[in-house]
């Protein structure tokens, strides 16, 4: 269990950070400047919070008004830095072996890591054949492990990984991403993972804390974070698009219908989540790109399903992203579109793309799965 | 030819070095690594001897450790004859070298990554362990540098040591001192042969320091 | 780890050089230290040797401006001796309690010249040919802290040249630097001890005594010296036969003399 709650002003900057997670990994996500590498340090001992309190493992670590503040170094927390932070005049092997693991009494500290415990975590960590190179001979997914044996070899209550695959190349970093989700979760203490990218998180972590401006959500299951965002935030925070307003249409029964840009939208119920909305009251929705099809001309609809949120309207922009292209769509209803020139943001492969000749055809109709549709808390 | 002053130069040069080296990393550290109130105004403090005339430094270290100064004073009951001695000669070449140690040294800790000093707080290691173990070999390089220039200085000293320690030959005439002398008194070939000594001594050192600059920790 | 091998090796090496250094710097067992006038190097360089073989006692010789000795002495330099160009700076280390009063004494009168490099075409006859606009500078001690410096600036006043030369002087810590800035060629003329300008490469002119107060210069022993014995003896050689008979060639006027 791992419990943090840290307020600390930096310049212009202030951390309000307040979460706590007994899930083996949690990851901070955010953009950079939003306080997660501060959070560490917090939890770390490096930076003292101004106000609150940290819990790990039963102990305190910090508590502003009890006046506690451990030193970083009988905290119990090992820190794998951000370009990892190995020390340059050492081997592998001195590396790791100058963690100095704890006593049996908290927090105290022993001489040098002995021999046989450090050989094992470099063997558990493949990294023997290595254990006599300088970290500036080593690959970046290799200087990756020495950081985290060197972080372990201290035996911590709390794993600190500030980016630890952000140094790396992009295949390298998709596949040490399975790498260090097994090696964190066979540890099977706490971890606290720092990343700029969800998709990162979602693969290595069980949970979520979302950052932005130094606020934060609590931890969230990372299920519940992208299949059911608890706020319209929430939903902004995670990248989600066509985050849409309209007013509900009829009472909700088991489905939830609304009244957006004159037609008739019917989106599922989330089971998870409480609804007690009038006929009239806006709510917050999005839809995600991916899930709206474009209807061929050619074929008649015989999918009931696709008969329920149709619209028509015109492509008006487009963006080739590589394997997808995103289209904009604005609706021949009259009025404002509702996202600036047009309404909805389309999602196809490419393949789809060129064989609709979506360049010269430019007026479909599309349909919304009702699944698709995420309508949010207020 | 005497020798005297080249022997009494190389050993006075090298305690210099020794007490610059022995004070001023710890200060250079703390004043590179630590902030505190009045840090800049520190940092500036220790250039002085690098700003002030080299007599009138000696002056001020005159009136403190001279006869009638309060630390001269106090040795001279003790027994201990400090002016115009060949410990007087250390400290004048000790102070003058010392600024030149203390930036050298200090921009070496600066320019170690924090983070690094930061990885061995949470491996559980103490200030001073961090010191020896990690700050010192990183900025080894900054150090050693200094005291190159520390020694340097302090072999060449001359105001300093010529107001604290004096001139007498065959007890504080340093090698300056005498090539100095040689030429008021006009002994030019004299003072030729002592200045390309003391040349010689210092490319020598550069030589040395070069080689082992080239080496990686 | 390579460093450490290097350390090591350059520490060694360090040490041997202190140790070496260090055994050079033993005392012999009777030894004097004798801080005089910077215009004694001369005659001194010749009475001192002829001391030591006659006694058997080792005599350091520093030379610089009385003033600057004195302010040495004071602050405890270990000089057994002082023989001061004047008699003002004695009578300041007197009153301060720090010369044995009964071994003071006057053991020459000093003279000043004018001088120039023989080889220049430059001559320098009378003070009033120093205002010539050839001699670019002029060459004295600090008179602040020499007493000839003093000499050489009260002559210039008394022969009312002061303003018309005082842009022109240059300062030399002591009488011999003063001299070696004449012999250099760095400039081209210089008011100075007669006992310094007395040489082959140099021709020079007396000044007028009259033009400065008289260079009374007075020797003592210091009170903190260990050996008074052989210091009082080294004054009483220079004021015997022997010591005369250098002093008068190096031009100095002799006590009962003047």
């Amino acid at each position: 269990m791992l419990k943090v709650s840290a307020r600390k002003r930096v310049g212009d900057f202030t951390l309000d950070a307040s979460w706590s997670s007994d899930h083996p990994i949690v990851a901070l996500v955010g953009p950079s400047g939003s306080g997660k590498t501060l959070t560490l340090q917090c939890i770390a001992g490096l930076i003292a919070p101004d106000a609150g309190h940290i819990v790990s493992a039963g102990r305190v670590l910090f508590d502003a008004e009890a006046q506690i503040n451990l030193r970083p170094q009988r905290r119990c927390v090992g820190y794998v830095f951000q370009g990892y932070a190995l020390f340059p005049h050492m081997t592998v092997l001195q590396n790791v072996a100058f963690a100095r693991p704890r006593t049996p009494r908290f927090g105290a500290t022993t001489s040098a890591t002995p021999p046989d415990r450090t050989v094992e975590i470099i063997e558990r960590l493949g990294l023997t054949s290595l254990s006599a190179r300088y970290p500036t001979d080593l690959s970046g997914g290799q200087q990756q492990r020495v950081a985290l044996a060197r972080a372990l070899a201290t035996d911590p209550d709390v794993l600190l990984l500030d980016e630890p695959l952000s140094a790396l190349d992009a295949p390298l970093r998709r596949e040490l991403c399975g790498e260090l989700s097994q090696t964190l979760h066979d540890w099977g203490k706490i971890a606290v993972l720092v990343t700029h990218d969800l998709s990162e998180a979602y693969q290595i972590a069980d949970t979520v804390v979302l950052y932005e401006h130094g606020q934060t959500t609590g931890a969230v299951a990372k299920n519940d974070l992208l299949w059911n965002p608890s706020s319209e935030r929430v939903a902004k925070l995670i990248g989600a698009r066509n985050i849409l307003r309209a007013p509900i249409a009829e009472p909700p029964m088991d489905s939830i219908v609304l009244n957006w840009r004159g037609g008739r939208l019917e989106a599922a119920r989330s089971p998870s989540h409480q609804l007690h909305a009038t006929v009239g009251e806006m709510l917050a929705f999005f839809v995600r790109p991916e899930y709206v099809r474009l209807i061929r001309k050619n074929r008649p609809v015989t999918d009931g399903l696709r008969q329920t949120n149709l619209f028509r309207g015109e492509i008006v922009g487009e963006r080739d992203e590589g394997t997808t292209w995103a289209l904009f769509f604005r609706l021949d209803a009259p009025g404002t579109p509702s996202q600036g020139h047009y309404d909805l943001e389309i999602e196809i492969p490419k393949l789809v793309y060129e064989r609709l000749n979506i360049p010269h055809d430019r007026h479909w109709e599309v349909s919304i799965h009702p699944g698709s549709i995420q309508v949010l808390p207020g | 030819m005497d020798w005297f002053p080249v022997w009494l130069s190389l050993r006075v040069a090298l305690l210099a070095t020794l007490l610059t080296v022995i004070a001023g990393v710890p200060i250079a550290w703390f004043i590179g690594r630590r902030s505190f109130p009045g840090r800049d105004l520190v940092s500036a403090a220790l250039l002085t001897p690098l700003v002030l005339p080299p007599t009138v430094l000696g002056y001020y270290l005159l009136m403190v450790i001279g006869a009638r100064g309060p630390i001269g004073h106090t040795l001279n009951q003790w027994g201990i004859e400090f002016a115009f001695t060949w410990r007087a000669a250390v400290l004048a070449a000790a102070v003058g070298s010392f600024p030149l140690l203390i930036k050298t040294a200090q921009s070496g800790f600066e320019s170690i990554d924090r983070r690094l000093e930061q990885a061995a707080q949470t491996l559980g290691h103490s200030d001073w362990s961090i010191f020896w173990n990690v700050s010192i070999p990183l900025a080894w390089r900054s150090i050693l540098a200094g005291t190159v220039l520390a020694f340097c200085k302090a072999l060449g000293d001359f105001g300093i040591t010529l107001m604290v320690a004096g001139d007498i030959p065959g007890r504080t005439q340093t090698l300056p001192l005498a090539i100095y002398d040689h030429v008021q008194a006009n002994q030019l070939d004299h003072a030729n042969a002592l200045s390309l000594l003391s040349v010689a001594i210092v490319v020598l050192l550069m030589l040395a320091f070069g080689r082992i600059a080239r080496l990686r920790y | 780890m390579q460093t450490r091998r290097h350390l090591q090796r350059l520490i060694a090496a360090l040490a041997l050089i202190c140790w070496h250094s260090g055994s050079a710097t033993g005392q012999a067992p009777a030894s004097i230290l004798v801080f005089a006038a910077a215009d004694l190097g001369p005659p001194f360089k010749r009475i001192v040797p002829d001391y030591e073989r006659q006694t058997n006692v080792k005599v350091t010789l520093v030379l610089g401006s009385t003033g600057t000795l004195t302010q040495q002495i004071r602050n405890g330099a270990p000089a057994d001796v002082f023989f001061a160009a004047n008699e003002s700076y004695v009578q300041q280390l007197s009153a301060e309690s720090l010369t044995l009063d009964q071994t003071r004494s006057l053991y020459a009168r000093g003279q000043i010249v004018s001088v120039t490099l023989k080889s220049s075409a430059l001559r320098v006859e009378t003070l009033n040919d120093l205002a010539k606009a050839e001699v670019k500078h002029i060459a004295i001690a600090n008179p602040t802290h020499a007493p000839y410096g003093l000499a050489a600036k009260q002559s210039l006043e008394a022969a009312g040249l002061w303003t018309a030369v005082a842009n022109k002087l240059v300062y030399g810590e002591n009488v011999q630097q003063a001299v070696q800035f004449v012999r250099s060629g760095s400039v081209e003329a210089g008011i100075v001890a007669r006992s310094v300008a007395d040489t082959p490469d140099l021709s020079w002119t007396l000044v007028d005594e009259r033009l400065h107060a008289p260079l009374n210069q007075t020797a003592v022993v210091l009170a903190r010296t260990k050996q008074p014995h052989a210091s009082t003896d080294f004054i009483t050689f220079v004021n015997g036969i022997q010591g005369r008979l250098v002093m008068r060639q190096f031009g100095f006027l002799l006590p009962g003399e003047f």
